[in-house]
């Protein structure tokens, strides 16, 4: 029964850093139709400007801001001068967003080296507690706490706010939006940032729980955060983030009872998934 | 001249034959180093032009074909490693290839040409499979050696450099031909067909996909092949082959050389092995240049962005208007009233 707990914990958390990840890709998707094949480098450099920052200034908040800021930025100039040279191109987007990823994931190995640097977890994050022979790790009870609140402060935005109003629209009919007035192009351009912007809250977040950051992350949680899209339905929010609850706990049981599955596990779940139910497995992914 | 194609004419013949010549003798008069980069280019033009059947015929994009080519190469090293370095055991590889290849392409294709599938789902998951395999092969110690890399001895035939060359240079030309051939054939047609308008084709009463399926599989085992020669060419295979880098080089190579032209992926590969190597020697002068991926990836932005055709596509651009131009010219010399 305690390792069932611990393992529904450890589960969740790991699935509430994929859902910050897995989330600025679905609703990128759901609103622009572009797939971001350059989260990965996103959610790298939100790991190293944290890192970095963390090092340097010995606040773990103060490095948390760093990174979402700085790659929120880092968002902005992928929209602004690539991302939206090739919008309704599918294969060019993937291509584009592919060549960014190549470069500034080895930009990452150019300025802070390609081996690991390790980091570790703030005095008030890092202890655990013993509960009735269930040992919680504080930090991981932080992270679900952090992916539960972005999911509810994203899912109301979107659902409750002019804002998420106008981008709900624009995923329906991007020109009627423009026909009323409304620049979406630059809705455009923040929802990339501020999908962007999750990654590197990831990235940051996730370098302390593994306790070091390295360049090769960002590939890895890309391809458990496109699964999870897969499985939760391009575009449907909701879909992400049931998915990422469900890959998370499943990554954890996987990992327990047999390792040597962990990653062909994720992978035989999609396909499964693909085989039965290709509109993913919570609801209807949105087709562009 | 007919088993190259239809659009061939005496001077395209005449200007291959003498670079079929020039590469002939290409050995007798240069050093070692450039006789492995002429034979590295050979076998990955084969890789690329394994690629572009996909992507340029299809419009598939798939991220994982590096499990072809990475595959063929630990086929043949763990068969000579496991059994010895001879001939038979060589064909062995090929015919193992052409199985795993064939398999691998058709459970790839499987899960993801899904009917109503869009390309982005098709992209995302190509890239998961590819990587699975790739871990695959580095949690499995026992045979592929994990991360280190498997060293191997070759057979006896393959050891001379010098004839090397001339078998990668003839497994080329023999690749292009039957490549070439497929896309000629009515299953190419069909192909070319999906790519312009796949709910035409598919109106037309095509299966459109089982042709994606069978270009998936063309691709997989020539990619395969491809892989084998190049596990000899380096007498090592490691996981790098298997990687996402690995199939992104393929996608650079039809990138640069132009996509749907099947010979773009040689003028692609040529370039930017010649490009890559010419960085590499400039490692000496700033070592910025070590890092040959910011490089190999702006250049990718920048023909994405600027020359989303390719060279060779660009060429029969500016070729077509010439023509047109001179046209034109005839007509208004004819009708001088106009």
């Amino acid at each position: 029964m305690d390792i069932f707990l611990t393992l529904v914990i450890n589960g969740l958390s790991e699935g509430a850093l994929i859902f910050l990840m897995a989330s600025g890709l679905s609703i990128i998707c759901g609103l622009m139709g572009v797939v971001n094949f350059s989260h990965g480098a996103l959610f790298v450099w939100g790991g190293y400007t944290f890192v970095w920052i963390y090092r340097m200034t010995n606040s773990f908040v103060l490095g948390i801001l760093a990174a979402v800021i700085s790659v929120f930025i880092l968002g902005i100039i992928f929209e602004k001068f690539f991302v939206n040279k090739v919008y309704g191109n599918a294969p060019a987007q993937i291509l584009i967003t592919l060549g960014l990823q190549i470069v500034f994931t080895d930009l990452v190995r150019l300025l802070w080296g390609a081996t690991p640097i390790a980091v570790g977890r703030p005095a008030y994050l890092a202890g655990t507690t013993i509960i009735a022979g269930v040992t919680i790790v504080h930090y991981r009870v932080f992270l679900i706490v952090v992916g539960l609140l972005v999911a509810l402060i994203v899912g109301y935005i979107l659902s409750h706010s002019k804002t998420g109003m106008i981008i709900r629209a624009g995923v329906q009919r991007p020109d009627m939006v423009q026909a009323l007035g409304i620049n979406i192009k630059l809705y455009f351009t923040i929802v990339f940032a501020a999908g962007a912007a999750l990654a590197g809250l990831g990235g940051a977040l996730y370098a302390p729980l593994v306790g070091n950051v390295v360049s090769t992350a960002g590939a890895y949680n890309q391809i458990l955060a496109f699964i999870v899209v897969v499985i939760g339905g391009l575009g449907n929010f909701v879909g992400t983030a049931k998915g990422c609850i469900f890959l998370g706990i499943m990554g954890a049981f996987v990992a327990w009872f047999a390792p040597s599955l962990a990653v062909v596990a994720n992978v035989g779940l999609m396909a499964i998934v693909l085989a039965f139910k290709p509109e993913g497995l919570f609801g209807t992914a949105v087709k562009k | 001249m007919k088993i190259l194609g239809r659009d061939m004419n005496k001077k395209k013949a005449i200007s291959l034959l003498v670079l079929f010549v020039i590469l002939l003798i290409v050995p007798k008069f240069s050093s070692y180093t450039t006789l492995s980069l002429f034979t590295r280019i050979f076998i990955l033009s084969v890789y690329a032009m394994s690629y572009d059947i996909l992507r340029g015929y299809t419009g598939f994009i798939n991220l994982g074909h590096a499990i072809f080519f990475g595959g063929g190469a630990y086929i043949g090293g763990i068969l000579f490693k496991q059994i010895k370095p001879s001939m038979p055991v060589f064909i062995l590889a090929i015919l193992v290839t052409i199985l795993y290849s064939s398999i691998g392409a058709y459970l790839m294709g499987k899960i993801s040409l899904r009917k109503g599938g869009s390309v982005l789902t098709a992209t995302m998951i190509t890239l998961a499979l590819g990587e699975i395999v790739r871990n695959t092969a580095e949690k499995w110690r026992s045979v592929t050696n994990g991360s280190d890399g498997l060293t191997f001895n070759i057979p006896e035939f393959f050891q001379d450099r010098y004839l090397y060359y001339y078998i990668a240079l003839f497994f080329l030309i023999i690749m292009a031909i039957i490549l070439k051939k497929f896309i000629m054939s009515p299953s190419g047609r069909v192909l070319l067909a999906i790519r312009e308008n796949e709910q035409r084709a598919e109106f037309l009463g095509f299966d459109t996909e089982k042709f994606k399926l069978i270009s998936l599989q063309v691709a997989g085992i020539a990619g395969g092949l491809s892989g084998i020669i190049f596990g000899i060419f380096n007498r090592f295979a490691n996981t790098e082959l298997l990687s996402t880098n690995q199939t992104i080089n393929a996608l650079l190579y039809t990138l640069v050389g132009g996509t749907g032209t099947l010979y773009g992926g040689i003028v692609g590969t040529t370039i930017v092995t010649l490009f890559q190597n010419f960085l590499l020697n400039l490692r000496s002068i700033h070592p910025i240049f070590e890092r040959w991926l910011i490089f190999s990836g702006a250049l990718y932005v920048a023909v994405v962005l600027f020359m989303p055709k390719g060279i060779v596509g660009l060429w029969l651009h500016y070729f077509q208007n010439r023509a047109k131009k001179v046209k034109e010219a005839l007509k208004m010399e004819s009708n001088p009233s106009e």
